[in-house]
């Protein structure tokens, strides 16, 4: 009889575990039309394009709708401005980014305050010599897997 | 002494004692000095084989008195113990008469821990969230732009 107990009660979870888990598979196969009115809100400038991102892709950027209320406003509208950009990157590069964001959130505020006044520089200069500080620049992160 | 009648053997003597009298608390204990009395001037003529089988009467007498003293001691001490022993009985009976109520209950317990558990890693892994990234104090371009690297290095 105990071990019918044992047995009931490990089914039991598995049986949640098992159902945590296909939420989140079927969220992230979620059409636009099957997202909630608060997730279209957030992901609006992604809608023409959501149908045809990968599974994978969507759960990121749920994961940003998800993390989204919990900001503040203007933190908000950063977020909404940045998101296609963000979209459109490839895994690599996006790897890259969060890499860098954890390396620039360690720098004491001068030396953010620094970076930033840079890349305002940085956006001015001619599109051409930036293609070519790219192209002379070597990858950081070798894993081309990422891509 | 709750007798109606006792009868006092005394050689060929029989005193009768009403209820009236060995009521009377007075009279009682003059009848045990009586008795008393008698036994003392009696135990002086007894035979060696009397004698033996009031010895032998006496001590199964303290050995019964003994053994009902163990056993009432022993009794006393698994019962101050068999408080706790009792409790955990009742329990295991509780847990046993409710099954279903039990098995329940661990499934909730589970179930909050699990969200719980999952509610402390989405806090812990808030700040490094894309959402975070994308908030931050320079564009997710600025991150992965390996020209704007060498750019810095350069100057």
């Amino acid at each position: 009889m105990d071990r019918i107990q044992l047995g009931l009660r490990w089914a039991l979870l598995t049986f949640f575990l098992l159902v945590t888990v296909a939420a989140n598979a079927d969220e992230a196969n979620q059409t636009w039309g099957q997202l909630t009115e608060s997730q279209r809100q957030v992901l609006n400038p992604l809608a023409s394009e959501w149908d045809t991102l990968r599974p994978w892709q969507r759960e990121k950027m749920l994961d940003i709708a998800r993390d989204y209320p919990k900001m503040s406003p203007e933190k908000q509208g950063l977020v909404k401005k940045r998101l296609t950009n963000w979209s459109r990157m490839t895994p690599y590069e996006r790897e890259n980014a969060r890499k860098r964001h954890q390396q620039f959130k360690a720098l004491p505020d001068d030396k953010k305050r620094e970076l930033r006044q840079k890349w305002n520089e940085y956006q001015k200069l001619p599109e051409s010599e930036r293609t070519k500080l790219r192209a002379e620049s070597p990858e950081t992160y070798g894993d081309s897997s990422l891509d | 002494m709750n007798m109606h009648k006792d009868n006092m053997t005394n050689g060929k003597n029989t005193n009768l004692i009403d209820d009236n009298v060995i009521s009377d608390p007075v009279m009682e204990q003059q009848i045990a000095h009586g008795i008393s009395d008698l036994l003392k001037n009696r135990a002086q003529h007894l035979s060696p084989e009397q004698e033996q089988r009031l010895s032998a009467a006496r001590n199964a007498a303290v050995s019964y008195l003994v053994e009902q003293q163990a056993q009432y001691n022993t009794g006393n001490q698994i019962a101050g113990n068999g408080h706790v022993l009792r409790w955990f009985d009742h329990l295991g009976q509780n847990f046993e008469q409710h099954r279903v109520a039990s098995a329940a209950l661990l499934v909730v317990v589970m179930l909050l821990t699990f969200f719980a558990l999952q509610q402390f890693g989405t806090t812990h892994n808030l700040e490094n969230s894309d959402a975070f990234l994308l908030a931050s104090d320079l564009p997710p371009e600025a991150y992965a732009d390996k020209g704007f690297d060498a750019w810095i290095e350069s100057n």
